[in-house]
């Protein structure tokens, strides 16, 4: 059976949000809809270091969805829109979906996103309100996105570039590339190779014999989630690659 | 009544109607227009559902009392009472359609329901117990109906058997306190069930510590024991008013809604003291984040209670006394389900240890809010990690409208059916 996980090495993070912004693109999110999200650990501000000089922290925190095999948003949800596929892709029906955003209360790593208007209105307002006069995606012209839809073999809706209103929608490890064969292009697009996705039944895959030999932890292990995101502590870099203020050299 | 009454109905009316048309301005715009966002997925709906949840509680719970414990006080207001339990529950299903992004898709909690969630259980049990009630309440009425029928707009008087003597008039009597007798162990389990399995519905987020964990339910039962008197206490009011008879019964009304409202307080600090013992956690952050950001709504919801019991305890003999009473401990419970909603959301779930060399914090990891606010020259932060929710105004003319219409039903079913004496 195949059961797709993912790891992030933090080591290799270097906080561009490039994850982020080919995720946005490449799934045709909405504007302020984000389904990857890039901070800095324990800053207001991303990439603004924490701690007082000397002892500074820089570590960036990439987090899509962990896909848990004990999901709370599977369990939430009432109506089956949100379910787990034999893959371990946890995927939402936007065919099904009832909107009660149930699920966005349920999930303990905030990447639910709901559709509060429609993408259209979205657009257009979007670029008002950052200084554009023009519509520059007025209906029906070309929009950034995966131009088909995307349905599961039992026929779910699970991909379209025109979001429907009110349901909700997260990252799902781009069901419509795992589906041909090709990996996320959240993997596909970090400049520092630090993501490796692949299938954690598999021994002789890449990542499970990275999570063999490496220690890697998971995000709020204690609630039982068990997600099948894996990340890499970043290790203390110490006199290599850094920047150092000391009086002398 | 006559004028006041038509006055009553037609401000209800209005309100109503604002807020149907608020509802189909959200309906086409989308719940873009209500204050909630991604960080903050549920709002003054939720809370007024929970709220409603618990005032339907009395009216079943007062009726079974009769004919299962025998509280022989309680029967004449009997109908108006499983007539509230009734308006309240269907006004708590009515509250879910403005949550949800799309209400024409709702039956599919019938057509599809996930076992494991407990909505779809919540759903099927308030509309057992709205259906329970209605037949109930139709049970006690029957040999009144039979006898003066239901009263339509215009005159107009329908299901009336004027034909009956006056023995069969008894033997309907019977048969119906007999039916009565019977509903009333089915219709218990129920009351309690509505609550329960809403309080369950949050209890079970291990992600929102301001829920999670096995005294909601209680709470809401207590909330419910004290939410619902209190309304059946004002319904009867309006319908009977202070009759010398029916003194011992809005005194035991009184005294249930006061004890369970001491019983809510108990458990609720209870619950404070223990997590602020920690000192430290989710559990005990949920907490401070009450009192540093919401003790304005947690002061509302404390005066208004601790009056109502007091009020309701002294002063339960007299009209002022029982309307002040009431609506001062429905303010509390009201002010306490609204409170339900803010701790959860900003106690942001993912939080990160930050261990810096003089100091250790947990740090919420922003949620994308789904729009882009501000403008080019003053952006707002698309990430948040708190987020400040005030209900729209869309927000509040739908809720302001649900509550007139079901009060607009409420009054029109009291003088269409043959409650009174
Ligand atoms: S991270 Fe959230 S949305 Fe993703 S599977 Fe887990 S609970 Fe569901
Ligand atoms: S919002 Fe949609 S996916 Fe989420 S719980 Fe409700 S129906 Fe399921």
């Amino acid at each position: 059976m195949v059961r797709y996980g993912m790891i992030i090495d933090l080591n290799r993070c270097i906080g561009c949000r490039s994850c982020a912004v080919v995720c946005k693109i490449v799934n045709s999110q909405p504007p302020g809809t984000w389904w990857q999200r890039v901070e800095t650990v324990g800053s207001n501000e991303h990439m603004v270091p924490v701690g007082e000089y000397p002892n500074l922290s820089e570590v960036f925190l990439p987090i899509p969805c962990m896909h848990c095999e004990n999901a709370p948003c599977v369990d939430v949800c009432p109506v089956g829109a949100t379910w787990q596929r034999e893959d371990g892709l946890v995927l939402v029906d936007f065919e099904r979906c009832i909107g009660c955003r149930y699920c966005i209360t349920a999930c303990p790593y905030g990447v639910r996103q709901f559709n509060w208007q429609d993408p259209d209105e979205n657009f257009k307002q979007g670029f008002e309100r950052s200084g554009f006069e023009e519509n520059w995606f007025a209906e029906g012209d070309y929009k950034y996105g995966y131009p088909k839809d995307h349905r599961t073999d039992d026929g779910r809706l699970v991909y379209t570039k025109t979001r429907p209103r009110g349901v909700v929608e997260k990252c799902t490890f781009c069901v419509q590339f795992v589906d041909q064969g090709i990996a996320p292009a959240c993997v596909r697009g970090c400049p520092g190779n630090a993501r490796i996705f692949g299938d954690l039944d598999d021994p002789g895959s890449e990542i499970s014999k990275t999570l063999k030999d490496r220690a890697a932890f998971r995000l709020l292990e204690e609630l039982g989630t068990e997600p099948k995101v894996f990340y890499i502590p970043p290790a203390r870099k110490e006199g290599r690659g850094g920047v150092r203020y000391g009086e002398k050299i | 009544m006559g004028r006041k009454y038509d006055l009553a109905m037609g401000i209800l009316a209005v309100l109503a109607l604002i807020g149907v048309a608020a509802f189909i301005y959200q309906f086409q715009k989308g719940l873009i227009l209500t204050n909630m966002r991604n960080p903050f997925s549920w709002g003054i709906y939720i809370a007024m559902w929970a709220f409603y949840v618990g005032t339907a509680a009395g009216g079943l719970v007062v009726s079974s009392a009769i004919n299962i414990f025998g509280v022989k006080q309680l029967k004449p207001i009997a109908p108006v009472a499983s007539l509230s339990a009734f308006i309240f529950a269907v006004a708590a299903m009515i509250m879910i359609l403005p949550d949800i992004g799309r209400p024409e898709r709702v039956f599919y909690m019938f057509i599809y329901p996930n076992p494991k969630s407990l909505l779809p259980w919540d759903f099927l049990v308030l509309s057992v117990y709205a259906v329970l009630s209605a037949v109930y309440t139709y049970v006690q009425l029957q040999p009144k109906i039979a006898e003066r029928g239901i009263s339509l707009p215009f005159g107009k008087t329908i299901m009336k058997k004027g034909d009956l003597t006056p023995a069969e008039l008894e033997n309907l009597r019977v048969k119906s306190e007999r039916r009565a007798k019977a509903l009333a162990p089915i219709a218990l389990p129920f009351a309690i069930l509505i609550h329960t399995v809403t309080a369950w519905v949050l209890a079970t987020q291990l992600s929102r510590p301001w829920w999670y964990g096995g005294l909601l339910a209680p709470t809401f039962i207590a909330a419910a024991l004290t939410a619902g008197p209190a309304v059946v206490i004002l319904a009867s009011l309006v319908v009977y008013g202070l009759r010398e008879d029916l003194k011992p019964t809005y005194r035991l009304l009184a005294k249930v809604s006061a004890f369970s409202a001491v019983a809510l307080l108990f458990m609720y600090y209870n619950d404070f003291f223990i997590r602020q013992w920690w000192d430290a956690g989710r559990e005990y952050d949920a907490l401070m984040l009450v009192l540093r950001d919401y003790l304005h709504i947690h002061a509302v919801e404390a005066v208004f209670l601790i009056a109502g019991i007091v009020i309701l305890a002294k002063k339960y003999d007299t009209v002022s006394g029982l309307v002040a009473g009431s609506i001062a401990v429905n303010v509390g419970i009201l002010a306490h389900r609204y409170l339900l909603i803010p701790p959860a959301y900003n106690l942001i779930p993912l939080r990160v240890p930050v261990v810096m060399a003089g100091e250790s914090f947990e740090w919420q990891y922003p949620i994308a809010v789904g729009e882009v606010r501000g403008t080019l020259l003053n952006p707002e932060p698309v990430f948040v990690s708190y987020w400040n929710y005030i209900p729209s105004a869309v927000e509040m003319a739908i809720t302001v409208g649900v509550f007139a219409l079901i009060s607009f039903v409420f009054l029109a079913l009291m003088k269409a059916l043959p409650v009174r004496e």
